[in-house]
Parts: structure tokens; sequence; C-alpha cells
């Protein structure tokens, strides 16, 4: 030890030995390694070359670097516990390290404070403020419900329990913050005797029998207390949505339920040794079961799909060229590829039962995944080109869909309904690829629609008063748009059928004007007869009708009419929940309800293929009357019909 | 020390390990050894036995407290201030024991106020004045309490009576001054040194084993469970198989020894013990005997590890098998082999231990005193939710448990017992962490900040009496 450290250590001013100390040092580290008696004579021995010698070092030994700096200063710090309660009553001391004070002055005052260390306190009062712990902030207290006396006595009568034992349920569970074990391991409740004078004849006295309380019991009568104070505090129906569930929590607390379930745990575990070893090789046969069951579905699954998919694909016009089939080739390829990835995966699972639980379920999930997603884009390309975007009519599919959610509840869990609607979940059949805005399903429907049938739509919503493009469109609010939106197309198609249906007649009747004059002169009635067979049924029927009853009858048959309207539009909502606006299946219906005129086989024939569908749609259109473009409601609609049938 | 310390001039931040010193005290009373220091170490300063010396003079008696005093003398008794329950009995003994590791080895020495030191004494014959003015100080100095500076935390056992704990926070108000005081219960502490607040804690301390379910660093009450079948019970089978082992072995303590020869194994002992012209206490050997007992424990005693217990065949092959040699300090030496096993096998199987010395029933091993059934009945008083949680956090303390092979039968008979359970043992490796369990315990306490808003502290005494430690540590 230097002088200097016993500076160091008395906090002296180290200037008068700041002069010589360095020197010296230098002289010690400067030009030789530190290398010391028998080494350092070893070492010289070498002369030019000098033997590798590692210096032993002598850790201990070692200098501390001299800090120039007086030693830091601490300082004994009193400071006190808010989270105590007690207004600083209790002023613990710890060490702290000074604040860093004018040098000068602190050297003499230091010096001062070392020599009468038993009184630094005495003499020296704690002009600044005492600090706070910094570990007050930890306390967290559980708040327990307050009740008074009139609240307890209209809404916390219970006849199992006093007001004293509540009272004293309450204050243990302050005391033990809602920790249940401690509250239950240390409640022991005497009532007092009932008896008032209990001093002398406290033998006497009548003590009520002490009922043993469960830990459920405990449970039940404070979460009874709790909600019905909360209740109390706030009305239900203004709770936010976490004190309401809480509260539902609460009250729908069940203590047998718990009572039985601790009863299970306990048996579970007394098992014995024997038992625990079968129940767990149940549980391992189970999940093999359960693999081999998912795999089989798989299976069944794929060979649906595949069956489904040659036997819905009406299109194969692109497979007609070499190339279309080779890639055809190349599709079928893939999906066996995939399939036989999976089927090397298969047999692994099987022997050993330990590791295929965890691993089967991953593996069984990823090709899973990969199919899914290869049957989404097969039946979805397959879907756009059939013009029924998301509803699958095949018969196949949802079969299969069925058996498949028959053995998926084993691993996911089932929601009732209540928690579906809380989560927002809700099943599909498929999925598209990624997010996407609701409103845009919207303008899905549109989009398959020409630009005269979209405008209809959008005057027949404008007339409805909602605006075309939903200003709120919760999933709620869409599926009711499009079960709206599937109404009004049909409508719609009913219209351009009926409009067709005008055209036709007015064309036969040009026709038959023309035939008459030309037959006026000439009366050829065979070529007239097979000319114009439809408008002469037509003609017939309508003549038939107005024979037979006149108005009246015309008008049940528009009423028929809309009546089939009205069942159909049913029909379609059924299926527009998946979210698509049957478009192909409108125009047989549509045709159904025009039954003998002569738009019938063009309906019938726009079955299923849209695109064919729009050129027919155009050519009816220049001929239709731009009049009854206009309107567009029910009504309005089947009252042109009736009128027109009425001109007739 | 491993861990390079901080330098001098850096704060430690609160965050980092939560603690907050404030040179407070802590203080582990046991039936074998108390044991006392400063909180925030890692193990405790002072470690004396509970049993103390007393020496009878005609006049009165003198204390002598410590470990040095190992030789005997007329008179000198070693009494223990703690009862076979491990609860304080002589009130006088403990508070002398007490003040002498706490104030007397771990306070400070303080300066002498100048006044007083004898430094400026100009000559005995000054005026009175002066003299007056010395008496004055000195009066105000004894005011001065001596534990005026550090709270004390002092553990219990988890049965502790009202009584006593009131008694403990009376002496460290009003005797020392303490500013704070807080009463702990070993499980908890033993469970917080082994870093869980919540724990099946066992205990195999010297007067008891015991049992007991911590939750949430709270004793659960139905839960503790207690039987003598530890240390000192243990010694009490050691004796008896020395007894009827067949050369009967002589227990001699090594102060009776005055030189011995080597001899044979199984060969009587040559040696010359010691005269004394007085007659040595009973209890002064008791507890040199008790010493020797230990060191056999040490060296010597194993429990069976399994399977199954120690008895028929598992017995004949520990027959055949190397056993230890045993040199007692008169020299005879003799090789353990079944009988090391047998004497720990009581702790498991009341069947297999030795019957007491003395004859009589009354230190016979129970059936419900085994530690397998010690833990049954602790588990069977808490709620059916916390067995399975309880069962894989058990804390094994006390110095008991370092027989060899503790844990592992431990371990065994628990998986028999709950084989659909997880189980896990958790022992401190270091031998000093399970003796001192508690007493590590109560030091990360009671340096921990969080815990200064639990001390009792003195104003809280003065105004709610000593009544207030049932209130506030439960
Ligand atoms: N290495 C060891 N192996 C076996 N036993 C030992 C060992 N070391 C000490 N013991 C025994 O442990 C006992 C002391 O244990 P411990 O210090 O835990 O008890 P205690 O806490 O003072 O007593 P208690 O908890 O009963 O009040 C003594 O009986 C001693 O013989
Ligand atoms: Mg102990």
């Amino acid at each position: 030890m230097t002088s200097h450290d016993v500076r160091d250590v008395l906090n002296l001013p180290s200037d008068h030995s700041a002069g010589p100390r360095p020197a010296k040092k230098q002289k010690i580290s400067g030009p030789r390694p530190n290398l010391k008696g028998l080494a350092r004579e070893v070492q010289s021995l070498g002369g030019d070359n000098p033997i590798a010698i590692v210096p032993e070092e002598a850790v201990f030994k070692k200098r501390r670097i001299a800090n120039r700096k007086p030693a830091a200063r601490w300082e004994l710090r009193g400071f006190t516990n808010s989270a105590r309660g007690d207004d600083g009553a209790l002023l613990l001391r710890h060490w702290r390290r000074k604040a860093d004070l004018d040098p000068n002055h602190d050297a003499g005052q230091d010096g001062e404070t070392q020599m009468t260390d038993g009184v630094v306190d005495g003499d020296k009062p704690p002009a600044e403020v005492i600090e706070d712990s910094a570990f007050a902030k930890y306390n967290v207290q559980v708040s327990v419900p307050q009740y008074s006396e009139e609240q307890y006595h209209s809404n916390l009568q219970n006849n199992d329990w006093t007001k004293e034992e509540t009272d004293y349920l309450m204050q243990l569970v302050k005391d033990f913050d809602l920790r249940w074990p401690l509250i239950w391991d240390r409640y022991d409740y005497s009532p007092r005797p009932i008896d008032g004078e209990g001093v002398n004849g406290s033998e006497m006295a009548v003590v009520p029998a002490r009922t043993p309380r469960t830990m459920e019991d405990l449970k039940a009568r404070y979460y009874e207390v709790a909600a019905k104070m909360m209740a109390v505090q706030k009305a239900v129906q203004y709770m936010t949505g976490p004190e309401f569930q809480l509260y539902e929590i609460m009250q729908n607390f069940n203590a047998a339920q718990e009572t039985a379930r601790k009863e299970f745990a306990l048996e579970r575990m007394n098992r014995s040794k024997d038992e625990a070893r079968e129940e767990e090789s149940l549980l391992l046969e189970i999940k093999r079961i359960l693999a081999r069951t998912e795999r089989f579905n798989e299976e069944r699954r794929e060979l649906y799909n595949r069956l489904d998919f040659q036997t819905t694909d009406s299109d194969i016009t692109q497979f007609r060229g070499s190339a279309g089939l080779q890639s055809l080739l190349q599709n079928l390829m893939n999906v066996d590829k995939s399939k036989k990835r999976k089927s090397i995966m298969a047999p692994g699972e099987g022997p050993s039962p330990q590791s295929a639980v965890p691993g089967s379920a991953v593996s069984e999930t990823a090709p899973n995944n990969r199919r899914e997603s290869i049957a989404a884009s097969v039946t979805g390309h397959r879907d756009s080109t059939a013009g029924t975007p998301a509803t699958p009519v095949e018969p196949a599919a949802p079969a299969a869909d069925k058996k498949k959610k028959g053995a998926q509840p084993v691993e996911k869990r089932n929601l009732s309904e209540q928690e579906k609607q809380i989560y927002g979940l809700s099943h599909h059949e498929r999925l598209g690829s990624g997010p996407t805005f609701r409103y845009e399903k919207i303008n899905k429907l549109y989009s398959h629609k020409s630009g005269q049938q979209q405008m209809r739509i959008t005057n027949a919503l404008a007339e409805l008063d909602i605006p075309p493009r939903l200003a709120m469109p919760t999933a709620l609010v869409t599926q009711q748009f499009e079960k709206l939106w599937t109404n009004v197309t049909s409508l719609v198609d009913l219209r351009k059928v009926s409009d067709r249906l005008d055209a036709d007649i007015k064309v036969e009747e040009a026709k038959k004007a023309e035939r008459d004059k030309k037959n006026k002169p000439a009366g050829e009635t065979t070529e007239k007869e097979k000319d114009g067979t439809g408008a002469e049924k037509e003609k017939d029927k309508a003549a038939e009708m107005g024979t037979k009853d006149g108005e009246s009858s015309k008008d049940k048959e528009g009423e028929a009419a809309a009546g089939e309207e009205k069942a159909k539009a049913g029909g379609d909502s059924n299926q527009g929940g998946d979210g698509a606006a049957d478009d192909g299946s409108a125009p047989p219906g549509a045709a159904d309800g025009a039954a003998g005129s002569p738009a019938k086989p063009k309906g019938g024939e726009a079955d299923g293929d849209k695109d064919k569908e729009k050129e027919k749609e155009k050519t009816p259109r220049p001929g239709s009357s731009g009049g009854h473009k206009r309107s567009a409601s029910v009504l309005s609609t089947t009252s042109d019909k009736s009128s027109k049938r009425q001109k007739k | 020390m491993a861990q390079q310390p901080l330098p001098s001039s850096v704060q430690p931040t609160t965050d980092m390990y939560g603690g907050d010193e404030v040179s407070a005290l802590v203080l582990d009373p046991g039936y074998s050894t108390t044991r006392a220091g400063y909180a925030g170490e890692d193990r405790p300063k002072q470690v004396v036995p509970s049993f103390y010396g007393k020496i009878n003079y005609d006049n009165g008696t003198r204390d002598i407290f410590g470990d040095e005093v190992i030789y005997p003398r007329a008179n000198f008794e070693r009494p223990n201030y703690m009862n076979r329950d491990s609860v304080v009995e002589d009130w006088d003994a403990a508070t002398r024991l007490w003040e002498h590791v706490l104030i007397k080895r771990l306070q400070p020495a303080r300066a002498t106020p100048a006044i007083r030191n004898g430094l400026n004494d100009r000559g005995k014959n000054d005026e009175n004045g002066d003299v007056d003015m010395g008496e004055g100080i000195e009066e105000q100095e004894e005011g001065e309490k001596p534990l005026a500076e550090s709270p004390l935390l002092v553990t219990e056992a988890p049965w502790n009576t009202t009584k006593n704990r009131e008694k403990a926070i009376e002496i460290a108000m009003e005797s020392w001054g303490a500013p704070a005081f807080w009463l702990n219960k070993t499980p908890v502490l033993a469970a917080f040194a082994a870093g869980k607040s919540t724990a099946l804690v066992v205990d195999v301390g010297c007067a008891n084993a015991s049992v007991v379910a911590v939750h949430d660093g709270m004793v659960l009450k139905r839960s503790i469970q207690r039987s003598p079948v530890a240390g000192s019970w243990l010694s009490g089978q050691i004796r008896s198989m020395w007894d009827s082992s067949d050369p009967k072995v002589e227990v001699v303590p090594t102060f009776m020894v005055e030189n011995k020869k080597p001899v044979e194994a199984g060969q009587p002992a040559e040696a010359r013990l010691k005269k004394f012209d007085f007659v040595v206490p009973e209890s002064f050997r008791a507890f040199e005997e008790e010493r020797l007992l230990t060191e056999f424990k040490e060296s010597v005693v194993e429990v069976w590890r399994g399977p199954g217990k120690f008895q028929g065949p598992n017995e004949d092959f520990v027959k055949s098998q190397v056993g230890r040699v045993f040199e007692m300090p008169d020299g005879y030496n003799q090789m353990w082999r079944e009988q090391r096993f047998k004497v720990a096998e009581g702790m498991w199987d009341e069947t297999a231990a030795y019957p007491p010395l003395g004859g009589g029933e009354e230190g016979r091993v129970q059936k419900g005193q085994t530690i397998p059934a010690l833990i049954k009945a602790s588990l069977e008083g808490v709620d059916a939710d916390l067995r399975a949680n309880l069962v894989g956090n058990i804390v094994v303390t006390g110095a008991s448990t370092l027989l060899n092979g503790f844990n592992d039968r431990l371990h065994m008979e628990l998986t028999a017992m709950y084989p659909g359970l997880r189980i896990k043992i958790h022992a401190a490796g270091l031998s000093s962490e399970r003796r001192f369990g508690a007493w590590i315990g109560g030091s990360i306490l009671a340096s921990l900040g969080t815990f200064h808003q639990m001390w009792i502290s003195k104003k809280e005494y003065e105004e709610n009496g000593a009544g207030i430690v049932e209130k506030r540590c439960k």
C-alpha cells in the first residue's frame, strides 16, 4: 500500500504525491517485461533470441489503477416507504451514493464526521427531503366489495350465512388478497354466542354449531356478494364488456360443479401405478386411432375431389389442343406427387407411437393445408368459369366437407353459438386467399353482370334508398344486402324475360299483320301455322284466358307469378348464404315463371354459362322498349306483365 | 468470491435484483444451532450451538456462548434454551444468547465518546461537575438501545405459540430497541431460499422433521405435519445400534480420551481416558457425544435408495458389499455394512426402526411419523387443486437431509405414492444452503426492497402492543 492509497482512502488531497508516483511507475513498467528473479536470468541467457517464457502472473499483487479522483462517497440515507401507510413512521436507512458537493468543502466535513462516527446523525439534521422507497409502487391491493348495513339487508341476505360471517369472509379475502387456498386454510369462524350476556355465562350461552365451510362454499358466497354489489353499484345494462363478463362469471359460479371437478382431480391423483399406465396407453391408442381416421378421411376427401373434378369440368375446350392436354397432365402429376409425398410420410407414424403424437399432428396438418389450397384453387378456377363464384353446386364436395368436419372436433375446440358470435367466428366451405374487404365482395357480385344489368340493379336499389356502396358493411349488413341483392337480380332477370316476351309478341304481331296483309290477297293457311306455332299457342292461350275469366283471372295469374318469384328468391337466399348471387340459376327460374313462352329454350340453355348468357342478353335488348326498363320494383314488373296480357 | 464485486463508486440499481439493503439482522434459532447474520449475505456470520454453556458457581451462574468452550469444567452444564418442539423455552437464556450473537458479535464496536475514553482525563480528582457530566452522557448512551440501527427478522417454527411470538417482539423492541421487527416461519423462508414462493417444504432438522405446504409465501396451516423423526432421533437410533452391536460399541467422546493406540478392526480399544477430579456433568457429555454422532451420520450413515424397502434381499445384498469404516475417538474401529442403512430406515418405514435405548414406548416411531406419511398427511390438508403443483415443487431443507441417499429415497417413495404426478425435488447442492436454508431465505427476504412495507415498526408496536405480531405476521 502506498501513501497514495492511504490518502485515497482518507480522502486527502493527493496533490503532493502526484509528482513522484508516475515517475516511479514508469521505471517499473517501462524498459523490461515484468519478469522477476530466476526467470529474468534465464531470459537474459537467451541473448538475441529470447527464450519464450510465460511470465507468471501474480494477480493478487496487481496494483489497482490509481484513480486520481477522490474516492466515491457514500452515506447512510434514511428513506420511508409510502406503501406502509404509516406516514413515514418507519425510517429505514440504506447506503446511497452521496451527491457530489463542493469537493473542498466536502473533504473537511468528511474528516469531521469520521471522527464523530457514532453521532453522525445527531449533528447533521436531515435537511433534505426523505425519499420514498422505489419499491412502494409495487404495493397493489385487491378491492373487495363494500356494503353498508342496509345494502346487506336488502341485497345480500342468505339463509346459510350471517352478516357476521360474511363480514369475516370479506375481511379474510382482503387480508389474503383473494388467494383462496389461504383463505380456506385460515378460515376459522366461530360464531359469537347468541346470548347477549356472554361474559359470566359463557358456558351456558348457546354457541351456534360451527358449519365447516368448503372452499367452494366460501367462493360461492363471495362471488354472490361481489356480483350483487357490482349490480347494485352499476346496473347490468351499463356495464362495460369486461365488467359484464366478470359479472357473468361470478354469477355463474357453480359450486357443485367445482366440487365434482376436484373430486375427479383427486381420483386422478390417487390412481395406482397400473391404472396410470393403463390410462396412458389408452390415451396413446386413442391418439393413434384418431390419426388414422384423419388420414383415412383425408384420402377419401381427396378421392371425392378428384371424382368431382372430372364430372363437373364442363368446359373442356381448353384441353382440346395438345398444349392443353400437356398442362392437364402436368396438373394431374402435381396432385399425384403431393399425394405420394404424404403416403411416404404416413407409414412412419405407425410403429413409434410416442413420437407419432406430436409428429403426426404436424405432418397431418401440413399436407392437409396444401391439399386444401389445391382443392380451393382447382374449384375456384372451375367456379369462375361456371359463373358461380363461391357456391358449390356439386354434391360431392359438401359431403366430403361434412365428413371432414365430423373428424375435426377432436382437434378443434367446439365453440358454442354464443362464443362464435363473441369471437366473430364463422365457418366457410372455402376461403379465398388473403384478406378482403367486405364491400369488395359486393363489388364482385356486380362484376359478373353486364353493364345494363348493373345499371338496372343500381336503379332498383336507389329506388329502395340503398346506396350502392354500403356505408357500414358489417358481416350482418352485407349478408342482408346480399339477400336483397339476389332478390333484386332475380327480379331484374324476370323483367328481362318479360321484355323479351314483349319483343317476341310484337315481332309475331308484326309478322301476323304482314301475313294478314298477304293472306288477304292469297289465303295460305299452312304456312302461317308453320311459322308461328309459338305465337299461335300464345295467342290461343291468351284468348282462352280472356274468354274464361276476364280481368280477374289475369290478375290472379299475375299474383301467381309474383308468388313464384318470391319462392325463387327465397330459394336463392338459402344458397345466397355463401355470399354469391346465383346468376346462372336465375334464368331457369324465370323461364319456369314464363312457361309456354318462346323464350323458354333460350333461358334453359343459359343455365351454367355466364358468357353465353351475356351474349344472349345482348341480342334481345335492342328490341326491348326503354319505357319498361325504368321501373324495376316487383309490383311494377308484374303489373306490366299482366297489363300486357290484358292488352292481348 | 467468484463474481467481481461492483466498484465502490457504482450504486447498485434496484431493478437489477430488487434488493434494498437496510442492514437488517436475521436470526434463525434452531434446536441444534442458532444462526445469525446480516441480511443480504449468503450465509450466517454467526452459528452457535443452542446448547449454551452455563457454569454454576456457588454465588451465581456464568454463561458461555459459542463453540469455543469445549473442555469440561466442574458444574459446566450445556442446557438448551429451546425445547424439543424447536420453540424457545428459556427466555432468559435465549435473550442472552441472542444478545451475544446479534449485538456482541455482529454490531460494530462503537467508539467510546471522547469524554469517557480516558484520553482526556487530566486527573481523577477533578471538579465534580466533570464527573457528573460524564455520568449524564453515560446514561444517555444507555438510553440508546443496542439494536437501534438494525431491523430484525426472526424465524420461528410453524407451530410457534402466540405467547412465544409476542415475547420475541417484546425483547426485540423493548430490550434492544430495534426499529422494525418481523417474524417469519421457517418453511416459507426455506422455500424462498430455493427460489420458490409455493412449495411443499420437507425440513428434517434436529428435534423435528416437518412437512409444510407453502402457498404464495404463506404457510398453509392445515398442512403442517411434524414428527420427532429427525437428527436427534437418528442419533438415538445410532446409539441403539451401537448398543445392540455384537461387540458393544462404547460411546466415548473426544474430550475423554487422553491418548490412544491403533487397533485392528473389531478389537477392543486401547486408550487411556482422562481423569477428571470433578464429575463431568451429564449434559456436557451428552452434547459432546452428539458431536460424535453427527460425525458418524456425516461419514457412515446412508439412506437406502431403493428399490423397495431396506429388508430381505436388499439387506443381504448390502451385507455382501464393502462397508464403511469408522474410528471412534478411543481408537475402536469397525466396518459398518447393513447397519449404516438400517439406522436411517426408520425414517421411511416405522417397522424397521430400532427400539429406543431405554426401552419404553415414547421414543418409538409411530405409523404416521415417517417422512412419506408426513407428506401424505400434509397434502391431505391442502386443497385438491394445489396438490399436483406442490408435489412438483418439493423443497428439502434441514441438515439431516444431508444424509446420503435421502433425496433419492424421497423421490422413490413419492413416485410410489403418486405414480400419476410429476414429482420434482429441489434440494440445494451446497451443504451450507441445506443447513441454513431458513436463514438464507430470511436473508433474501429482509433485503428485498418490497419487503420494507411489511416490517412491524417500533411505532406500530408502541401503538398496538405485542399483539400486533399475531395480526401482521400471518
Ligand atoms: N451431514 C450431515 N448428515 C446427517 N445429519 C447431519 C449432518 N450434519 C448435521 N446433521 C444433523 O442435523 C441436525 C441439525 O439440523 P439443523 O441444523 O437443520 O437443525 P435445527 O434447525 O437446528 O433444528 P430444528 O429445525 O429441529 O429446530 C443435527 O441433529 C445433526 O446431527
Ligand atoms: Mg431448522
